[in-house]
């Protein structure tokens, strides 16, 4: 039973694993499994384990139960206009039927859902007449059912009215917002900087200082006195190379700066330099790349443990990092093509990443991507990426 | 196995679709592992399932540096060094049984009756003590090493599981639980919410109450967005005050912002931005 449902949802790309798979058959054969709504819950709840994935689910449950189209960003949106129109529908159908060229008489005697569909369809034909559509009224918007009274005593499932179809919740897609596709922004700090934290070695905490006790013991002419040290927290130092050149990289150069700067505790040493599109002979310590140079060369001093963390669209013209004399400004001259600066500070630091904000089904159409990649492991400028990076840093 | 369904308890209000989920996993006795943003009510609901299903609750409220064994118990050592020493207790010094106390979850497993076991908080431990817990909580039973002695669940706990963080668990402990994330809640809900918390409230307060509050949790790059604490706290601080008309919230005349942000950078956004909207 549902075999389909539990490929299709593992073809998705939601992580489902057999033994969650007979949880659900057990649910099933119990009885505790009435409805599709039930459903629905029940085997959300068995099946999936990160609200990440509950977007997918809630897609792939449309699809199969309903029929729904799967990933298609266009369908969905005419789901939404649909639904958007229906509401109008609800409180002013002579209007929407005015706009549609129908009758309204006729119109009433469809279902809702299959006013939907007849949308739908109107929608797809007549693409213009979308003014209304991104006014999108509240979900629960329809809800007749008179649920506000409280009993002051007990309570109140039979409170809360769901008069919408599992099916119909799932095309909701009220988990949109937990996906964690999309690139960096503001709003998922807290979550970023979640993954940041286990940027930081932990070994055992307390531990007996056997000398010590003895000597303490001694000293107390057999009293027994326990020590207890702190293990000393061996802490990172990290070098945080942002390219802040080019516009394309601005939205994300306040975010990745705020975010390590509020990690900076954590770290023995958080360096934060500059760069444009490519790093040649030289890093900057100020935004404006012009008042603190620091030559690469410098950097072999450094601890070879230091984490170096790169920020960049890494997309330029490829001359720019391929030609002894690439950079774009005029002044810079190092004789080194930047690609073997690059390199240089890759042997040097042996922990090292390149977070990119572009998306990654778009690197491969950027040449410059493709050559610094091979040169440092790049990952998406994304939650998911972010959380691959620190992996990364933290491996021997 | 329980033929008790969970509906609901006096100060918590729940929505069908987590009833749903609750009484799944109790049925199949799997721990729940519940997620989402601070304030949408994951630690009362051990508290409302407790006390609906007239349970014992013991919590056990996870810290950063928390190693597994001292949730299953403890092996007294420095008392039973003094007692060596002083022989002043009554205690049978070569037992060391006598020395052995239960963390919460031995407690869990020894209790007569079956209990409910929240564990809060489990994301601030390290994925180490997750993994152990696993096993522990999938045999029902755990060794205590000094006495080489078996500790076997009497009763099968019920188990709620609450994490904070968006932070994923590891696969094999997620494999074990069922999962659900408690979105939150949205005006509908708050206003029920509301109506258990103060039964006897005017109804204009707790409209223009929810209005502001939700405008308010719209402003951008707020650190700690006010919950359903904040809020039930506000209002509490508004009814108090005597002079407070609720039709000054319609006007975004909101006092005590103080009660709602409590990051003092959160708090002169907020303010500055009331200023703002009051202009216009």
């Amino acid at each position: 039973m549902f075999i389909d449902f539990f490929y299709k949802l593992k073809d998705q790309g939601v992580p489902v694993t057999p033994t969650a798979f007979l949880t659900l058959h057990k649910a099933l054969s119990r009885g505790l499994i009435q409805s599709l709504d039930d459903f629905y819950t029940a085997s959300r709840s068995i099946l999936v384990k990160s609200e990440r994935y509950f977007d997918l689910y809630d897609q792939v449950f449309a699809h199969h139960f309903e029929g729904a189209e799967l990933t298609d960003a266009m369908g969905l949106e005419l789901d939404e206009l649909a639904r958007a129109l229906l509401e109008q529908w609800l409180q002013d159908p002579k209007t929407i039927a005015d706009a549609l060229g129908m009758d309204a008489a006729e119109l009433q005697k469809l279902t809702p859902d299959e006013l939907i569909e007849y949308f739908k369809e109107r929608l797809k034909e007549q693409t213009e007449r979308h003014d209304g559509g991104n006014r999108w009224i509240g979900t629960g918007g329809t809800s007749p059912v008179g649920h506000s009274g409280h009993h002051p005593g007990g309570m109140r499932v039979g409170g809360m009215s769901r008069n919408k179809s599992a099916v119909k919740v799932a095309m909701e897609r009220r988990y949109k917002d937990y996906s964690l596709q999309g690139p960096l922004t503001r709003a998922m700090m807290g979550e970023a900087l979640k993954r940041l934290r286990h940027l930081r070695p932990s070994g055992p905490r307390d531990q007996i200082n056997i000398d010590k006790t003895i000597y303490q013991t001694m000293k107390n002419a057999g009293e027994i006195e326990i020590v207890f040290d702190r293990s000393l927290k061996d802490r990172l130092k990290v070098i945080l190379a942002i390219d802040n050149g080019g516009w394309s990289m601005d939205p994300y150069i306040p975010v990745v700066q705020t975010l390590f700067d509020y990690t900076r505790a954590q770290f023995k040493a958080l360096t934060t330099l500059f760069f444009h599109n490519t790093i040649y002979d030289t890093l900057w310590g100020d935004p404006a790349r012009y008042r603190k140079p620091r030559p690469i060369q410098e950097f072999v001093r450094q601890d070879p443990d230091t984490r170096l963390i790169l920020v960049g669209d890494a997309s330029m013209a490829p001359y720019e990092l391929m030609a002894q004399d690439g950079s774009i400004h005029i002044a810079v001259r190092s004789g080194m093509p930047s690609i073997e600066c690059l390199k240089f500070l890759a042997q040097t630091f042996k922990h090292c990443v390149w977070l990119n904000p572009t998306p990654r089904y778009q690197w491969d159409y950027t040449r410059t991507i493709g050559l610094i990649a091979q040169i440092f492991p790049m990952f998406e400028l994304t939650i998911d990426g972010l959380e691959k990076a620190i992996a990364h840093l933290m491996s021997k | 196995m329980t033929t008790n369904n969970f509906t609901g308890a006096s100060h918590y209000v729940l929505d069908a679709e987590l009833a749903q989920i609750v009484n799944v996993s109790m049925a199949l006795e799997m721990p729940l592992l519940l997620k989402g943003e601070p304030g949408t009510g994951k630690t009362m609901l051990g508290h409302a399932i407790a006390e609906s299903l007239k349970m014992p609750l013991i919590v056990l409220n996870v810290k950063s540096s928390m190693k597994l064994v001292e949730a299953l118990y403890q092996y007294d050592t420095l008392t039973r060094l003094n007692d060596s020493r002083f022989g002043d207790s009554n205690r049978d010094v070569s037992d060391i049984e006598a020395y052995i106390r239960m963390g919460k979850i031995g407690q869990a497993f020894i209790a007569e009756n079956r209990c409910l076991l929240l564990i809060d908080e489990i994301d601030k431990a390290d994925t180490d003590f997750q993994d152990d817990m696993l096993d522990v909580l999938d045999q029902m039973s755990f060794d205590i090493m000094e006495i080489d002695k078996t500790v076997k669940a009497l009763q099968r706990p019920v188990i709620i599981i609450t994490s904070n963080a968006k932070k994923d668990l590891s696969d094999p402990f997620l494999g074990r639980c069922n999962f659900h994330h408690i979105a939150f809640p949205d005006p509908k809900m708050m206003r029920k919410i509301l109506g258990v918390h103060f039964p006897d409230i005017s109804d204009t307060l707790v409209e223009n109450a929810i209005a502001a509050f939700y405008r308010l949790r719209q402003i951008d790059g707020l650190e700690k967005r006010p919950a359903t604490r904040e809020l039930i706290n506000w209002i509490r601080a508004l009814q108090s005050d005597a002079d407070f008309n609720p039709k000054q919230l319609v006007k975004n005349d909101l006092p005590f912002l103080g009660v709602l942000f409590k990051k003092s950078r959160d708090y002169q956004t907020a303010v500055e931005q009331v200023r703002r909207r009051v202009k216009y």
